[in-house]
This record gives structure tokens, sequence and C-alpha cells, in this order.
């Protein structure tokens, strides 16, 4: 089968520095990707790279058969591709339905449809569709930030260390939520702080160290792998 | 004094002067919200503003007030075209660069002004006009039709905001602008919006500030400061904060009068300006810190 996401061999930074040293990786149309490592791997960048955010000097990006390399972001948005930062990732000053509204905002015609999977999926937000996003717990703005970026139904969510600064309460709850999401047909890549539990729950793993590609496979292969564990799980 | 007496000659000439303040205000607040600058020409768009008013009933003949809607529509669009002339060009580089920009085109619409139309003191009409009673009050009408104004503007404003598509994709730019930009929002068409917007309010603010005194070449600018004052007492980025901080600092240089000497009103301004930035640069409705 082939991937719907697959990054070749790419080489790049921002500025003239490169970060990304020949990486290479895929996502599959149904499945659960996280990236691992140390600090300064280069994890978060790897992701942004796939959104155009950084100059790429070498190597390919391939979309479900598109050549994304140098797309501009608004272009990618559009393509299927929506990503979610890890910080500022919501509008404070609006509702938690504005928000979604916002995150709609390339889509023409009646979004009734696009809300009600939102609020299936998060039946927290729909309670208080009217309430600020800056004026919820963390995990609930999580949940606000996913939202946003599904409602232009993508095909690829991005998330950046959705769990960064969350309870393990709410990182549970963040997992779980990303299984709903890729059984409703979205993929996911994520970037993750907590390695173990980010490979015990994804489908697969890649490990990154100093930007460049050190170890990939399931997650529980992974985790399983003494280097591995060694290296970047704390023993 | 009685009570009568305070509102008639402090009170009621404190709200139309607020009212023309917060109109600039609700500007200089969008700007700041979307655009993240002081933008110092805001004074001077709204004297243009005036004198295209003022064109409008000279050579047309049309009364003031039908004078109103053209001086808005040309005065946004001059707005829209300053900023693709000048500061679209700015937009990458440090904010202070456009605040100097900004005081340069606002010495540019000045001299324009007084080229075009001279350096006299005109008026929108001639003759004094008689305050009605109102139960004791005694109130023009063109004090009521700027109140009115205020609150159409204002509400309309406030209305597009809240409810249209536009409106919330300004509130979002205005919110936390690469998120924004992710979502796929059109940043380009959001700053020409917040500059028509800004620009037709400022030809209002203009306007009706001619409308009730006079119009000379110099009144936008004397406007500044209060309208700076009435941006920062509401909270930057609030628009119903900036009616409310124009509001209470045209009744405040209103009542000064009381205490100080009337050559001193300007300084209540710079005193509440002066008084906020150092207690609560939030402002009153908590909004951006500077």
């Amino acid at each position: 089968m082939k991937a719907l996401l697959s990054m070749e061999g790419l080489t790049g930074g921002y500025g003239d520095a490169d970060i990304l040293l020949d990486v290479s990786l895929h996502v599959d149309a149904d499945e659960i990707v996280a990236i691992v490592g140390p600090n300064g791997a280069g994890k978060s960048t790897a992701m942004k790279s796939v959104f155009g955010l950084l100059t790429i000097r070498g190597g390919k990006m391939l979309f479900d058969g598109d050549d994304i390399t140098r797309w501009a972001p608004n272009r990618i948005v559009q393509r299927g591709i929506c990503y979610v930062p890890q910080v500022d990732n919501i509008f404070r000053e609006m509702s938690i339905h504005e928000n979604l509204e916002m995150g709609g905002f390339l889509r023409k015609g009646d979004l009734s449809a696009a809300y009600e999977r939102i609020y299936t999926l998060f039946p927290d937000l729909k309670e208080r569709y009217r309430t600020p996003a800056g004026s919820l717990s963390g995990g609930q703005r999580q949940m606000v930030a996913m939202g946003r970026a599904l409602m232009l139904d993508p095909k690829l969510l991005l998330l950046d260390e959705p769990t960064a600064g969350l309870s393990p309460k709410y990182m549970e709850q963040i997992f779980q939520i990303c299984r709903d999401v890729r059984d409703t047909g979205v993929a996911i890549l994520l970037v993750e702080q907590h390695a173990k539990q980010a490979l015990a729950f994804a489908d697969r793993g890649y490990v990154l160290a100093a930007g460049r590609n050190r170890h990939e496979g399931s997650g529980a292969n992974l985790l399983a792998d003494r280097e591995v564990a060694e290296m970047f799980l704390g023993g | 004094m009685d009570l009568f007496e305070l509102l008639n000659f402090y009170v009621i000439p404190g709200i139309v002067l607020g009212s023309i303040y917060a109109l600039g205000a609700v500007g200089i607040t969008l700007i700041f919200a979307i655009l993240r600058y002081a933008h110092l020409a805001h004074g001077d768009l709204a004297t243009f503003g005036a004198f295209v008013a003022l064109a409008c009933v000279t050579g047309v003949g049309v009364p003031p007030l039908a004078a109103l809607p053209v001086a808005i529509l040309v005065t946004a669009a001059v707005a829209v075209g300053i900023d693709k002339v000048f500061y679209e060009h700015l937009r990458e580089r440090p904010k202070i660069v456009t605040v100097m920009a900004s005081l340069g085109i606002a010495l540019m619409l000045r001299s324009v002004v007084q080229v075009v139309w001279g350096v006299d003191t005109e008026t929108y009409s001639r003759g004094i006009v008689r305050p009605e009673d109102y139960f004791g009050l005694r109130i023009r009408d063109r004090e009521l039709y700027t109140v009115a104004a205020l609150i159409f503007l204002v509400g309309g404003l406030q209305l597009f905001l809240t409810r249209s598509k536009w409106g919330k994709a300004m509130r979002a730019m205005s919110d936390n602008p690469n998120l924004a930009l992710l979502s796929g929002i059109d940043n380009k068409k959001v700053v020409m919006l917040t500059w028509v917007i800004a620009g037709g309010l400022c030809a209002a603010s203009g306007f009706f500030l001619g409308y009730n005194t006079e119009i000379k070449s110099m009144m936008g600018w004397h406007m500044l400061l209060p309208m700076f004052a009435a941006a920062i007492l509401g909270g930057v980025g609030r628009v119903e904060g900036a009616v409310l901080g124009g509001l209470i600092v045209g009744i405040a240089e209103e009542l000064s009068v009381l205490v100080i000497p009337s050559e001193y009103k300007a300084a209540m301004a710079f005193a509440i300006l002066l008084f906020m930035l150092l207690v609560r640069p939030t402002g009153l409705l908590k909004g951006k810190v500077l």
C-alpha cells in the first residue's frame, strides 16, 4: 500500500542552519505515528517541515500523490493536512464554537455536519460551546485545538506535543481521542516528549537524534529495543 | 450651580465630545489589535474626512448629514490606499518604522488638506443653532445626531465582529495571528477590512467634530491625544472599551474646566493617558499591553 505521507531524505532547517539531516519517514492512511527523541533532536522541526514552515535543501515530501515539498502552508491546509502547534493553538478570546468556525474558515456551505462530528468526538466541548476557549483547562484547550484543526476534514493531522503539561489523566484522554480520530479515517503524526507513553499508544514510531533517523518500528518493538530504552527512555 | 446647569453646560457637551473621540478611538484600537502599531495619522485622517464632507456641502449643496456617507466612503478608500502604497511595504519591519511612517502620513494628509482647502476656519452651516428643551435638558439636534451616529456605527460594528464570518476572522487575527494563518484566513483581506472600518469611523469622527464646532486643518491633530487616551483607557483591542474610554475622556475634559483654566482642558487627556499607563496599562476592560 502506498503511504499517505512520505518524507524522503529531507534536509533543511531555519535560515542557513540545517536541523534535519536526511530524515525519512512515512505515515499510512490509518495509523498513528509518533516521533520521539531527546530534546533538540529535530522532532518538532520534522513536523514543521511537512507544513512548509522551514527551508528545505534536499529530499522531497509526497502527500497523497502530490509532491508538496515547496507548497505554501495555506495550500497544504487545503490539500488535507492540518497542524496543531504546541503552544498558542487556540483563539483565547473566542468561544469554543467560534474556534471551530475559524477552523472551518476555508470550507464553503453548511458546516453543521462538521460541527456535529467534532462535538461527537469531544462531548465536553458541546456542553460549553459558548465559553471563551481561554478560560478552559489545559486538556480541554487541547481538545479545542484539535477540533479546530479537524474542521477542515483533513486526511492527516499533525500534533506537536499534544500532552505537554497535561496531567496523566488528561494525557490518557488525549491519546484515546487520537485513537477515536484515527478510527474516523484521519491519520495522525505526532511529536511527543513523553516517549514511553507515546510509543505504547502509537501504531508506529520513529526515534530521531541530532536531526537524523535512529530507529523505527512498531511502538511495541521500539519499547522493547534495549538500545532505544537506554538512550531515550531512561533505562 | 444646580444640577441642570452642570448637565447642560458640562456633561452633555462632554458626552458629545466623548462620542467624537470614541469614533476615532475605535479605529485606533482596531488597528492596534490587528496590525499592532499606533497609527499617528488617525487625527489627520479625521480632518481629511471632515473636509471631504465640506466639499460635498459647499460644492454640491447637500445638507451636512447627507455628506457624511460620502465622507465615510472616500476616507475609507483613502485609508486602504495609504496602507497599500505605504504601510504594506513596512509590514515585515519593526513596528516602530510604521509608527514613524504614520507620523509622516499625518503631515502629508494635513498638507493636502491645507493645499486643497486652505487654512481658514470653515463651518458646514452658518448661523446659530438654538438648543431644544427636553424637560430642562438643553440639547441641540446635531448633538443628538452625534450620539446616535456613535450608537449606530459602533453597534453595527459589534454585530459585524460577533456575527459575520469576516468579522470573526478579524477577531481571530487580533487574538492569534499565527493560528489565523494556519486556519487559512486571508491576512490581506482582514487588513483591508480593518482599514475600511477604521477609515470610515475616522471620517465620522472628523465630520461630527466639524459639525459641532468648526472645520480647520489642525482639528484632527488636536484630537489625536484624547483619542489615544480613550483607546488605552478602555483597553487596547476592545471596541466597547474605546467607546467607554472616549466618553470618559470627553466628559473629564469638559468637567475639568470647573477646576482648572479652560486653556488646560487638553491636558486632561494627557493626565488620563499617563495615569492609565502607570497604574493599569491593560485599560479598564483588560486589553493588550502596548
